[in-house]
């Protein structure tokens, strides 16, 4: 295989990779504020994705202004899930928690379904479409462009992080809760800021990946992927999301290049349980916590 | 005048079991009051029922004359208390800076940098080491930090649980050295601590908590002499009391 065909298929690999590395993102956002995973972090993707679209369709409106209104949706749907579900059951095991999010997750899908059907649609891009030459290389704009807005969105969520008042917040209350409201911290607000983060991640993710695997009510399954990410960086590291995530897309792509192409979907679990075996606690993951 | 913490009838359940009944106790305005009593006799949950980590089941807790018996963490640490945790709990991830800074969560933005600069004033340890990760501090320093961490919001109130355990004896008196430092600004103290003859020598009064029951009160001159006191609390009894004392 030549230099510039492989360049073109980790370039792409990058881009599914980055779609990963944010879901993983947005997983881990809850997890380190709750302590719980969020299974319907697809299902919020793949319905905020849906309304961004369909505001497009009936307001004929530019595509800028379906992620505008998809993020929107996203942060309206994850805020009123955690306050009108999740926050009842505050004082409930993580996981029964886990299990009210697989629930969901199940209803997003149904109810999605029967709004929009179980149908695929097709979803205009941000970028356009003419190859990008490079050289002998050509590179598709649509791997490009989600690399890159993927990119500039970590960047954004490292910034809020490290130097913000609420991104010092839910640091902090990852670390200890109740050292946490000593502090004059609202837990009960990071959750729900936790929440409202995670869904606009997703959100942005869903725009950008909507156009190559198209709409529909089973997209959300993409999670699964951002999870299986998550695992390998370490769960709870934000870097190990991010490492994981590129590693899963670019392993994805390669793989069906040397071994026959129906592995492809095998690909992620076989890369987890791989790494999992030799570093249990992931790529960047703590081995044992530190305890103070 | 009315004292700056009233707690009237506490009464604090863990499920089924009983951890406090019918606690009363005042702290008033610049005042240093200690808190004494075994391992578990309700030390601990007096100070977190006052800083809205537990629910009581019964009693009224009232700071400044306001009620704040069922208000959230946030809000009581925003109405001017401070409480420093039993085992520091500092924020082991973070920076000794970004300890402090989270610490001001409700300072207004703009005073931030000069409350981190007087915490680095009472602490110079702390600056020196403001970039370093507070997991890698020694556990003196840690407290250092737990403290100026709780003085951030210029609390009114100071709830200090075991400020010395663990130290070295060198450490620990500086800690006590501060405490009275902080309390000469004005800031009323109330003081767990095990060393008790030290928290005496410090505090004005005093409790004694007994499996969650006040058996003893009273100005610290009182408590030290009390035989009940002496012979739990300061490993006295009368035999040897007089030489040692």
């Amino acid at each position: 295989m030549t230099t510039a065909a492989l360049v073109h298929v980790v370039v792409s690999g990058l881009a599914t990779g980055s779609i990963y590395a944010l879901m993983a993102i947005s997983l881990v956002i809850i997890y380190n504020a709750t302590r719980t995973l969020n299974f319907a972090q697809g299902e919020i993707l793949m319905v905020s994705t849906f309304v961004g679209w369909t505001a497009m369709q009936v307001l004929r409106a530019p595509l800028v202004v379906v992620l505008i209104v998809a993020v929107a949706a996203a942060a309206g749907l994850g805020w009123a899930l955690e306050r009108l579900v999740i926050r009842h059951a505050i004082s409930a095991t993580h996981f029964d928690v886990l299990i009210i999010t697989l629930g969901l997750s199940l209803m997003l899908r149904s109810a999605a379904g029967l709004v929009w059907t179980h149908d695929e649609f097709p979803f205009p891009s941000l970028f356009g479409n003419r190859p990008l030459a490079i050289g002998p290389v050509r590179l598709a704009p649509v791997s490009l462009g989600i690399i890159g807005a993927s990119l500039a969105l970590m960047l954004a969520l490292y910034a809020l992080f490290r130097w913000t008042r609420m991104g010092r917040a839910m640091r902090a209350v990852a670390q200890n809760q109740r050292a946490a409201r000593l502090m004059g911290i609202s837990v009960e607000r990071v959750y729900s800021g936790s929440w409202v983060l995670a869904a606009v991640v997703g959100a942005v993710a869903g725009v950008l990946i909507a156009p190559v695997v198209f709409l529909s009510s089973k997209m959300g399954l993409v999670a699964i992927n951002g999870f299986t990410a998550a695992v390998l960086g370490g769960f709870g590291s934000m870097p190990g999301a991010v490492v994981g995530g590129m590693l899963l897309g670019v392993l994805e792509n390669l793989a069906p290049l040397y071994l026959p192409s129906s592995i492809k979907h095998s690909v992620p679990f076989l890369v987890m349980i791989t790494i999992l075996l030799v570093r249990p606690s992931g790529l960047l993951g703590r081995v044992a916590r530190r305890k103070v | 005048m009315t004292p700056v913490l009233d707690v009237q009838d506490l009464t604090v359940y863990y499920g089924k079991r009983r951890a406090l009944e019918g606690v009363s106790l005042t702290v008033g305005r610049g005042e240093i009051v200690t808190l004494l009593g075994a391992n578990g006799a309700g030390k601990s949950t007096t100070l977190r029922a006052v800083s809205g980590l537990v629910r009581p089941e019964r009693g009224r807790i009232v700071y400044e004359g306001r009620d704040i018996t069922q208000a959230p963490a946030d809000a009581i640490v925003a109405a001017g208390v401070g409480h420093v945790p039993e085992g520091r709990e500092i924020f082991p991830e973070f920076t000794v800076l970004e300890n402090l800074l989270v610490g001001g969560h409700t300072v207004r933005r703009s005073q931030v940098g000069e409350r981190v600069d007087a915490a680095f004033e009472l602490f110079p340890v702390l600056g020196r080491r403001q970039s370093q990760l507070a997991g890698t501090l020694s556990g003196g320093e840690q407290q250092m930090l737990a403290i100026g961490r709780a003085l951030m919001p210029r609390p009114r109130l100071l709830l200090l649980d075991e400020p010395s355990l663990g130290l070295a004896p060198l450490l620990s008196r500086e800690i006590f050295r501060v405490i009275q430092r902080i309390n000469d600004s004005g800031v009323a103290v109330l003081l767990v601590e095990q060393n008790a003859r030290r928290a005496l020598a410090l505090a004005a009064r005093g409790y004694v908590l007994e499996t969650g029951r006040l058996v003893v009160a009273g100005p610290s001159a009182a408590l030290a002499a009390d035989p009940r006191v002496r012979t739990a609390y300061l490993g006295l009894d009368r035999a040897r009391g007089g030489a040692a004392g």
